[in-house]
Parts: C-alpha cells; structure tokens; sequence
C-alpha cells in the first residue's frame, strides 16, 4: 500500500511525499523500528561486502541503492570535513532522492537508519557552523549562502523523521554500530574518493557504463566547487596571496569560462571572490571586466534578458571599474592590442601607462541592450514593468561616467556613442515624463546606494585594493530636457560616425516634434538629408526614422499644418502596417506567411511599452487630415474622380464604408472619421466636428481645446470649399453675407478663403464688389468642347509615341528630348488657364519640375518650395516614395544618388544653429 | 515703437566693426534710441579698433567733460607705438612700391615677381606679411584708404590663400567705408567667386562667409544704381536663399524689398512668396507680412495695415531709408518707389478676383482720395495695364473678363503638333535612305 505512494512520485515533489510519509510513519515507527533497523543492518552489512571489491559485480537492486545512500552519505561527511555547505546541500538533495528509491525497493515505510543518522550528523554539524560566527563571516558568499538555505530545508526535513532522529539521539548505539563499519570501509577507500564521489553525482540507476561515460561532464562541476573550496582555503590568510597565485586562479577560471557543464553563476562568483582578494589595482580591474563579461553570460539566449539583479550587479561592477580608472589615470583600457602578461603585476605606485583589455563603450552598449530587452519581454501592465523603469536613472548614471571618463581620456568617437545612448533614453520623454524621472533619480539614488553598501559589505573579506566611490553615484540633469538633448547631440555631431549621426539627429527631431517645435523638426529633417538614405541603413535606424515621422506628423497637426501632417504620416498607413513600420506589435499579413526566422526577428526589434506612440490617436490624426484634404478634393473633381487621389487609404476605407447597405452608428476611429466624411461632404460641418469629436483619442492632446478649436476652423473650411465645388454650378451669384452665415464664419475669412480659391482657378467666379457678392461665371465646357479636348490630348500623346518610337530606332534623339519638353512647358501655361481641361500635362511637368530641380539644388530649399501648397506633397512624399518598399526590405534601393553630403549637412546646421 | 522693426541688432554681428559705425550714425539720427546709449555703443566698439582720437571725442561728448580714462591715454601710446613698430617693419616694401619705376618692373607672374624681389630688393615673405598687418592695422586707425591700397598690392604678391582671402574682406570693407560702390561690386562679386569655389574649407565655414557675404553687399546694393536687381540676382540663389533661411531671416526683408521694387523680376518673384510662407515664423517683418497678405492670404485690409507698418520700417532702416536731400527737401526715394509698387500690387491682386469694385473703397485700399484713384486708374488702362472700363456714372470700376477663348485654347494646343509631325516626317525621310542602304 505505502510502496505504491513511493513508486509514483520517487523524485519530484519531495514535500508532497513527506506529508504522506509523516502519516505513514506515525503508525509504523511504534511498532517495527526494532526489528526493521535490525533488519537493515543485516541487509546492509552483506553487500558492503561486495561493494568494496570490483564495481562490475551485478548485485541487488536493493543492495545497489544502498551502496548509492552510503556513499552519498560519505561524500557528506567529506564535505563537512572542509567546511564546503555548496557539496553539502547538493549532497543533501541527492540523499532524499535515493531515499525515495530505497524505500522503494525495501518496500518499507520507514527511512533506513544510515539517513537518519546522517541527519542527526548534519544537524550536529549544522549548529556547530552556525554557532561559530568567525567562520561563517571567512566564507565565501555562495558558501555562506548554501549554509543559510540548508538551515531552511534541514528544518523542514527534519520535522518529518523527528521521532527517529531523537531515538537515535538517544541510543546511538542502536543506529552506531552499522556507520562503524561504514567508516572504516571509508577510510580504505577514502584515497580514491574522488572517484566514486563522480559516480555518486550521476543518476542512472541501473547503467554503471553511462555513469562513468558522463563522468568527466560532471566532473568539471565537482572539481570547480572542490577548487571553490580551495580557493577559500588558499586565500583564507591574506598574508599568502601573491600576484601569482591570483593570476593563477584568475587564468584557471577564465579558461573554464564557456566550457560545457560551467556553472555561469559560479563562475561569476568566483571571479567577484577574487576582485576581493586581486593585489594592484590594474588586476582588479582586469578581474573586473571579466565578472562584467561572465554577468553577460549568464543569460545565453537572444531573445531572454539577463536576470535584474546579475544586471544591477553588472552596472555596480562598471561603476567600480570607472572608479579605478578615475583613481588611477595610468590605467589605460584598450581592446586594440593584447597587453603584456605580467602587465597588471604593476602596482598602484606604478607610475607608467598600464594596458588593460577591455572596452568600456561595448560594455555599455551591452548593458542597454540588456535593459532594453528586459522592458520588452517584461509585460508592460505589471508592477514588475514599473519596477524596471525605475532603474533607468542607474543606466544613466553609469553612462555619464562613462561618458565622462571617456571624454577625459579623449576618446570622444566612444564617448559619442556613450552620448547616444543616453539620448535614447531621453528623447522620447515629454517634460512631465523627464521631470518626473529626474525627480525619481535625486530621490531614490540615495536609498539605492546605501542598500547597496551594505550588500557589498557582507559578502567576503575585505578587499586587498580598496577603492573609494569616485565616480557620482547620481546622475546630475539640467533643468529640461532639451537643454540635455542639445549639449548631448551637438557632442555627437561634432565626433560621432555616420550612423551614430544619423539616430542622433533623428531622436533629435523626435524631440523636437514633442515640444511642438515643427518648424524646427522639420528643417532638421530636410537639413540632414535622412529621408534619401534611411533606406540604406539599418532596420532599427529606420524604425527611428518611421517614428520620427509620425511624431512630426502629429506635430504638424498640432499646429494646423493638415497638410504637412498628411504627407507625414500616409506613408505609414499606405501599406497599412504602421505596427510593424513603428515596432509597435506584429501585425498580421494575410497573403505572406512569415517564417518563425522572421518573426522572431521582428520580436526582437519592438518597442517597449513605455514608448509607444498611441496608434490609435495616430489613426485618427491621420484619417481627420485625410479626410480635410480629400473631400473638397473629390468634390472638385467628382467628373473624373479617380485622377487626382491625394489619401489612396482614405479613398479606399470611403468606398468600403460605402458599400455597406446599412450604417450603423460609429464605433472606432475610422467609423468615426467616415460619418464625418459623409456630414462634410453635404457641407454640414458642425454635425462632422461633432463626430471627430466625440472620439476619445483627443484626451491625449496637451492642449486639447486649441487643437479641436483649430480642428474646427479647418472642417469649416473645408466644408465651404466642398460646398462650393458642389453647387457653384447651380449658381449665378452669391452672397458673402450668406455664406458666411452658413459656415459660421467671419466676412473676412470667408472672403480670404473664397479669392484664394478664385486666385488658384478652382473656383470660376468674381467678386461684385459694391454688393457683395461672388459672381460666378459659366466656364464649364459643354461635352463637345470636353471631347475636343480629350482629342487634342490624345493626339498629343500620339505625337510623342511617334517621337519616341523615331528615337529608339534611330537613337538621334537625344537632343530632340529638349525642346520637346519645353514645349509641354509651353502648352502646361495654356493648360492651366483653362482649369480643368490640362490636368494631364499639368502633372507632367510638375514632375519634370521636380526631376529637374532635384539634382543639384541643396537640401533646403526643397523646403522653402515644399511648404507651398500646390508643392508641398510632392516636397515630402517624393523623398518618401522608396519608404514604401523599403520598410523592411531594404536591399531594393530604388534612389541612391544623393547620399553625398547629408553628414556633412548635419554637421553643419547643428553647429550654425547652435 | 518703431525701434521694433530695427534690424540692427541682427545684422551688426555680421558686419565688420567698422562697417556698424554707419549704422550706428544712421540710428543715431533717426533718434530712434536714446543718444546716450548710442554713444555708448560707438565707445565700444571703438574700444577694439585703434581709433582711439576718435573714441576720446566721443567720451567727452557723452560725458560732456574734458577729461579722458587713463586707459584710453595709454591706448594711444600703444597704438602709436606699435604703428611705428609695424611701419618700420613694412618699410621696405612700401618703399619699393611708392616708386613707379620699380613697380614697372612688376609683371603677371606672381612667382617671378616674388623672387625678383627677393633677389634684387632683400624682400622676402616677412617683409610681405608685414605689409599685411601694416594695412589691417592702417584699416582699424581709420585709414580707409591706405589700407584699401596696401591690401590691393598684398593680394598681388601673397601666395597665402587664407591670407589673401582676409585681405580680400578688408579690401571690400574699406571700400564700402569709402563709398566707392562700383570698385566694392567688383571685389564682392571677386569674393563671391571664391567662396562658391569648390574647394572652399568646411560646408560650415562656407554658409557663414555666405551670410557675411550677404551683410555686407547690403550696403553696396542699396546704393549702387544697379544695385536692386543685383540684390535679388544674389539673394536669390539656391544656395544663398537657403543660407538665408537657415542663419538670417532677417535678411528676407531685404530681398523683398528689391522683388517690390523691382518690376522686372516677377517670375522669380512667384517662387519667392512660397519662401516666404514658411519662413514666417522665424521672423516678422512688416515687408514680408505685406507679401503675405495680399499672396497668401489675400486680406486686402490687413496689406493696407502692412502698408503704413512697412512706410515706418523702411524709413527707419540703415539701408532702405537712404536720404537724398535736394534743396529745401529730403526724400527717401526707396520709400515713394516702395509705395507706388505696393499700391500697384495690391490692386492687382484685388482686380484679379474682383468683376465690380466701388471707386471709393478702392481709393481706401490704397490710401488715396478718389480724384487721386481715379486719375491712377484710368492712367493705367491708357497704359493698357489692366483692362477695365470705369462707369463715372454708378462710379465702378468693371473688369473685363479675361477668360480665354474655349476654342483658342484648343489651337493653342494642336498648332505645335503639326510642327512637329512635320520634323518627325523630315526626319524620317533623311535616316531612311542610310537605312535601307545598310
């Protein structure tokens, strides 16, 4: 009945067993502890026999696990001989397992007497450690650990053979006699006992052949923690360490570094010992980076992070590096030559230049990258998440020094890069976000630190080469986080390399466009070039690139610009996968399949939570200036509607909206958006305000009321627009006073926006001044006059083939290109006085205007040309044209060309702006 | 006040020291600022040349007492002192120089020149640096000329670039200060040369000299007679006009003022109000907001405004409110020009889009009594200007409507088409025969 408990769970939850165990044992032990311990004795006795001669021998299963327990309990014994509670506690694990098959295969119900006496010892040993506090102070932190969780599970343990354990305590004689024997068959084969003690690690029960084939896996764990112990033992008496012996140490442990079966945790311990007990300052600092390399280690997967406190440990570990290299300025850290071998043997009153390996800025770049990926894998909605953030101000702080020290040594295309780091962390922080991080990091560094003292004080002897805190544990902020941005990209425009360049300058716009700085942003933007090779470069750059985008989209609306807004952000949504384009989640893609390659990929690249920019107040921001450029758009030309698509997006989610047979009322951002649409398009502009109104997104806006207030302005703009394009034709004249009633709008503006439409030929009427009125004359070409034009059109287009075809058969043709072009330049003047009927070549030498003025002219002044209404699409999207392909795909390149001077570009505004 | 559309502050950081003198005379007449402050400003300036007579003039007439600071005395002995160290020091080549004979033997090469020198007059490269320092130092006494003169001869000799390039600058500087506008054109446009070659330093260092460039022209321009289409010629390069956009907004106000002015540059003009649109909210400008208002907006109220804002603005500005006296009378030519074209612009505008306009509001808008407008318009019908018919009787004036002709549109577009079938045709006929010979 018992052995059935045992069978089924020999090894997995020990507690669960024990509590069955305690039931069992309160009515068994009364009654058979005699004669079952006796009956053990004999059974042990005889095949302790057997078991010392040759191990081939096939015995007893029952006899076999015996042999395992007694030999588990000598390795304890050999353990407690050195003081070593790391093999102890594993050695304790290992013994309640094989209990469990024991009592298998004895079929009892009782633990055999070798375990309770081997409890009885270790408790005895136990409080023996615990009561001598000297030598529980000499041990080394993992040592002092095991010690302390040992006490736990003894505790535990022990409560469960209680009655046994006092019996035995009382008469020892009962459980005695049989370690005797056990003993003196120990001290024969304790000079091997390296051996069996392998043996004993491994669990296979039945196979001896796969034991001693793993052995030499596990007997590197074995040796490691024996060396641990000699290590303790070594260095126990400060007066015997040499340079030599812990260079020798040091060399040892490296060398185990990245082999199969290293403990990754071990290793790092070990190396922290020896920090401790290092000689000069300059092998402390090489022990140093190699407990900053093994903490990244610890975590070997991509995709995991390294666990919180091993990172906390890491940041205190660079701290305490930089401290060194403050207090001695001849260390020298470089990662270029390898440096002599008996270099660090150069004591502190050194004064020459002593050569380190190591590179601080990629130790850096490692540790964010590690605190980057800890935030994403964290989920956002926890505390843990919050937790996390608060240890940006310890990142930072470690990267100014850095930073600092960097500057100091002159390494300043490191420090550049140190620079960005920090500009990272900071550009994305609205005010109210960076003060209240400043706030939290002169509050908390303090607690922080003193936590962190006590820490480093427990946990060994006193270091040999002690060094002050020199380094600010603090990170110091200016008052707004410009002023932080500023003096750090300016550093980085002046030292860093192209791409470092590039993000800082981008972070920088991204700045800017939070602080509702379009003019700024935008020029920076223009200035650098970025859009013409962003292509180029890496995906985690251009995901920048696509959030500066949006970032300055949303500022452009912010500001009234609908149409800078607009050209913005349609390049995001025209493939309609702005999660992806902005790293802000995986969106599904219906017609290619990702392979997993991929999608972990793009796993890796997202953003954490904490910067995000809300895609739905994105959407909104976008389909709102959409929807303002595109109606008055399709109402002016309702005949061919299809020509002239400012929003392709737009036009596409209106016409699905349109098939629906029935309309319910809105629900998100594009239902939204379309029952504005549809209000606007008959010209009621204050049911179309409501509706975009009344979406919740707007909450996030700062200034709330400004923005709707603007928003309002511009439906009611447009609304006269699109009503005029509409029903101009059903006029012969128009009050001004009316029209302004109707909209809602002052005489003034109406009038402005009327003669702005009159002046661009939109619109086909006259003011009358004396009353008031717009008169509207009849221009409209009749359908005879339309189809001549059609024709003359065509035979245009006909005649061009016709030269074209000439060109390529007798290839003459290149200078006949020339004046032909100019005559579309001719007709495009004649073409545009009549309105609508040039459209065509309208477009065409619109381009031609572009293709020809984009060679040479500088940046800038695309710009000043740009934000002019009739150009300002084609200034922003023509240098976005190739984002659509090239989002993720990014071999394809469709524009090289103008790469050249956009870095020296950079350069130079920054340095004449500031 | 009217001190708000004062540039100065702006553009005296571009200027040389000396070149913001005429300037400060400029305000100083004006009465825009107290006199005290004015002077104050000329001492210090003054304090980093070696004019330092003149500096002590002026301290005692800004604290109206003989008495002179010990540390301006003792200037002066340090400028004389080293004047003569210097003069000593360019003896040699200045003597060379002042004797025509010698100078005959100069020739173009530069190289031969240099070691003619050297070897019959002991007149090395120290005895030309020298010379260098000797003008520049003859420029901060005051002595325009001389050192217009001594720069000249050292451009001639030095094989200095960067040097020769300064030299060029103090050479422009003292000629503006001379007013000797034809000889300043031709070193500005030398200099301009320079700066837009290629192989000019740093991007940086580039825009910089651009934007001095820019400063310093005004004053050529704004006097030169030819200087109004040559500012916008200047100014409106690509690479100028980012240079202004990025550094010097302030200098729109300039350039608009020339495209104002000036009829004969409209389709530039054109592309320049889109500039300035987005430029707007780095600088205002009465000038610029005029533009605004009738091309961007087309608020013929506020132009109106703009107009009088602007009238304040050019009459206070060092380089557009130049007087010219005559007799009894001093006018501002540019203002009286800037007026008349503004007016003309407005009404343009306001006629493009109008079919009826009331004589009376007209005259309003451009700030004339009705006799005056009438009289203006019907000048510029009979100068077929503007094509309109005024009806004393309702008195209106009614534009013609300039719609073009559905049909003439039509041959406008098919006439070119026949030209070119027939080249194509031609064409054709002359490869065949190589073809078929092939």
């Amino acid at each position: 009945m018992a052995s059935r408990f045992w069978t089924q769970g020999d090894s997995d939850t020990e507690e669960e067993e024990s509590d069955y165990d305690e039931q069992e044992d309160n009515v068994a032990v009364e009654t058979t502890t005699a004669t079952a311990a006796s009956r053990y004795y004999s059974g042990n006795a005889s095949d302790s026999d057997d078991s010392d001669g040759q191990k081939r021998v096939v015995r007893r299963v029952k006899d076999k696990r015996f042999d395992e327990l007694s030999a588990t309990v000598d390795q304890m014994k050999n353990a407690m001989k050195i003081n070593d509670w790391v093999s102890l506690q594993e050695s304790f694990e290992k013994i309640n397992k094989q209990l469990g098959k024991v009592m298998r295969v004895t079929e009892s119900d009782k633990p055999p007497n070798l375990y309770i006496k081997a409890l009885v010892m270790l408790e005895d040993f136990l409080n023996q450690a615990l009561a001598n506090k000297e030598a529980k102070k000499k041990m080394s932190s993992s040592n002092a650990k095991a010690l302390n969780s040992m006490k736990q599970k003894l505790k535990k343990n022990n409560k469960l053979y209680e009655d046994m354990i006092n019996q035995c305590r009382e008469k020892p004689e009962l459980f005695e006699e049989k370690v005797e024997e056990q003993e003196s068959e120990d001290d024969v084969e304790s000079d091997t006992s390296e051996y069996p003690d392998n043996l004993e690690s491994e669990e296979s029960d039945d196979e001896e052949e796969t034991g001693n084939d793993a052995e030499t896996g596990s007997g590197w764990e074995k040796m490691l923690s024996k060396k641990d112990k000699m290590m303790d033992k070594q260095f126990k008496d400060p007066s015997q360490i040499t340079w030599d012996t812990v260079n020798k140490k040091f060399k040892e442990i490296v060398a185990a570094r990245g082999k199969k079966g290293t403990g990754k945790m071990e290793l790092v311990e070990q190396l922290t010992f020896l920090t401790r007990v290092a000689k000069t300052p300059a092998q402390k600092l090489e022990i140093l980076f190699s407990v900053v390399s093994a903490q990244f280690d610890v975590n070997p997967s991509l995709s995991g992070h390294m666990p919180i406190n091993v990172w906390k440990q890491c940041v205190q570990n660079m701290l305490a590096i930089l401290d060194i290299l403050t207090q001695y300025s001849n260390i020298v850290v470089d990662d270029m030559v390898e440096p002599d071998e008996n270099e660090t043997q150069k004591g502190a009153d050194f004064s020459g230049t002593i050569r380190i390996w190591g590179n601080l800025v990629a130790f850096l770049e490692k540790v964010d990258v590690e605190y980057f990926k800890s935030l994403q894998v964290i989920d956002p909605h926890t505390r843990e998440y919050v937790e996390r953030l608060k240890d940006e101000p310890l990142f930072l702080v470690l990267a100014q020094n850095v930073q600092e020290y960097l500057e100091k040594v002159g390494d300043t295309k490191g420090a550049s890069k140190v620079a960005l780091k920090r500009v990272e962390l900071v550009y994305y922080k609205p005010q109210e976000v960076y003060d209240a991080m400043k706030k939290l990091a002169e509050l908390d560094s303090g607690d922080a630190e003193s936590g962190e003292e006590k820490v480093q004080e427990i946990r060994g002897p006193t270091a040999f080469v002690a060094t002050p805190e020199l380094v600010p544990r603090k990170p110091t902020f200016p008052e707004n986080s410009r002023a932080l941005i500023d003096i750090l990209v300016s550093l980085i425009y002046k030292y860093g390399d192209e791409r470092t360049k590039a993000r800082a300058m981008l972070c920088d716009i991204y700045h800017h466009a939070i602080f509702d700085e379009f003019s700024t942003s935008r020029d920076l933007l223009l200035m650098s070039h970025l859009q013409d090779n962003v292509q180029h470069m890496d995906i985690s750059t251009q995901i920048l690139f696509n959030r500066a985008m949006s970032q300055l989209g949303l500022c452009a609306f912010r500001a009234g610009l609908v149409l800078e807004a607009h050209s913005c952000l349609s390049e995001l949504y025209s493939a309609g996968r702005v999660k992806e384009l902005l790293a802000q989640g995986v969106s599904q893609s219906r017609y290619h399949e990702k392979t997993p390659e991929q999608e972990r990929l793009e796993r890796r690249r997202q953003m954490p939570y904490h910067m995000h920019i809300n895609l739905e107040f994105l959407e909104a921001v976008h389909l709102a200036c959409a929807m303002l450029l595109e109606v008055p758009n399709m109402a002016a030309n309702v005949h061919d509607a299809k020509r002239k698509v400012i929003s392709k997006n737009f036009r596409r989610l209106l016409e699905m909206s349109e098939r629906q047979t029935f309309t319910g009322p809105p629900e998100n951002v594009r239902d939204h958006v379309m029952a504005a649409t549809r209000a606007l398009r008959h010209g009621d502009f204050d049911k179309a305000f409501t509706v975009i109104k009344s979406l919740d997104v707007w909450r996030l806006l700062r200034n709330k009321d400004s923005v709707l207030e603007m928003l309002k302005a511009k439906i009611k703009e447009e609304a006269l627009r699109t009503y005029l394009f509409t029903y101009s034709s059903a006029y012969d004249s128009l009050s001004l006073d009316h029209l302004s009633k109707m909209f809602d709008l002052s005489d003034a503006e109406t009038r402005s926006i009327v003669s702005k439409m009159m002046i661009n030929e939109e619109l086909h009427a006259s003011w009358d001044q004396p009353t008031g009125c717009i008169v509207f004359h009849d221009v409209e070409h009749t359908r005879l006059q339309a189809l001549a034009f059609h024709l003359t059109e065509k035979v245009t287009v006909l005649a061009e083939t016709n030269e074209r075809a000439m060109e390529a058969r007798f290839g003459g043709g290149g200078m006949e290109g020339l004046p032909l072009r100019r005559k579309d330049g001719q007709d495009y003047a004649g073409a545009a006085a009549s309105g609508g009927g040039g459209g065509r070549w309208q477009e065409f030498s619109f381009n031609q205007n572009r293709q020809g003025s984009s060679g040479g002219r500088g940046g800038y002044t695309i710009s000043g040309r740009a934000s002019a209404p009739g150009l300002a699409s084609s200034g922003f999207s023509r240098d976005r044209q190739a984002r659509l392909g090239r989002a993720y795909h990014t071999g394809s390149g469709a524009r090289g060309g103008q790469s050249d001077g956009s870095a020296r570009m950079v350069n130079l505004n920054r340095g004449v702006r500031t | 006040m009217a001190s708000k559309f004062d540039l100065t502050p702006r553009i005296a950081p571009n200027l040389d020291r000396h070149l913001v003198f005429p300037l400060l005379e400029f305000l100083q007449e004006r009465g825009l600022y107290p006199e005290e402050d004015i002077l104050k400003a000329k001492i210090e300036l003054l304090n980093h040349t070696n004019m330092v007579d003149y500096a002590m003039d002026i301290h005692k007439s800004l604290y109206r007492s003989d008495d002179v600071p010990q540390d301006m005395i003792d200037r002066r002995a340090e400028v004389v002192g080293r004047l003569k160290v210097l003069e000593d020091g360019a003896a040699p080549l200045i003597g060379f120089l002042q004797n025509p004979q010698a100078v005959q033997e100069l020739r173009a090469d530069k190289q031969y020149n240099l070691q003619m020198l050297n070897e019959r007059y002991q007149i090395g490269p120290e005895q030309i640096d020298a010379l260098y320092d000797y003008a520049k130092f003859q420029f901060e006494c005051g002595n325009y000329s001389g050192a217009a003169d001594y720069l000249h001869q050292y451009r001639a000799l030095c094989t200095n670039n960067d040097k020769s390039l300064s030299a060029l600058w103090g050479k422009l500087a003292a000629e503006v200060l001379m007013q000797n506008w034809d000889i300043a054109l031709e070193e500005l446009n030398h200099l301009k040369e320079i700066i837009d070659s290629k192989n000019f330093s740093s991007p940086l260092n580039q825009v910089q000299n651009r934007i001095w460039l820019m400063h310093w022209s005004l004053f050529i321009f704004f006097n030169h007679d030819n200087g109004r289409t040559q500012i916008i010629d200047l100014f409106n390069q690509d690479k100028y006009l980012s240079a202004i956009q990025t550094n010097a907004p302030h200098l729109l106000r300039y350039l608009a003022t020339a495209f104002i002015v000036n009829k004969r540059r409209r389709p530039q003009f054109k592309e320049f109000i889109k500039v300035i649109q987005p430029e707007q909210y780095s600088h205002d400008d009465p000038i610029t907001e005029f533009l605004a208002c009738i091309y961007v907006n087309y608020d013929f109220d506020g132009a109106q405004k703009k107009m009088r804002e602007c009238e304040e603005a050019i009459l206070n500005d060092p380089f557009l409110g130049k007087r010219i006296e005559e007799g009894n009378f001093t006018t501002v030519p540019l203002r009286d020009e800037f007026l008349e074209n503004a007016r003309l612009f407005i009404f343009e505008t306001y006629c493009r889009i109008h079919q009826r306009i009331d004589m009376g509001v007209l005259a309003e808008k451009l700030n004339l009594n009705y006799e005056e407008a009438e009289r203006w318009i019907v000048n510029l019908i009979r100068t077929s200007k503007l094509e309109a018919r005024i009806d004393s009787k309702l008195g209106t004036i009614i534009m013609e409507p300039n719609d073009t002709n559905v049909y003439e549109q039509l041959i406008n577009h098919t006439t070119a088409l026949s030209n070119r079938t027939y080249k194509i045709v031609h064409q054709l006929l002359e490869n065949a025969p190589a073809q078929t010979a092939r």
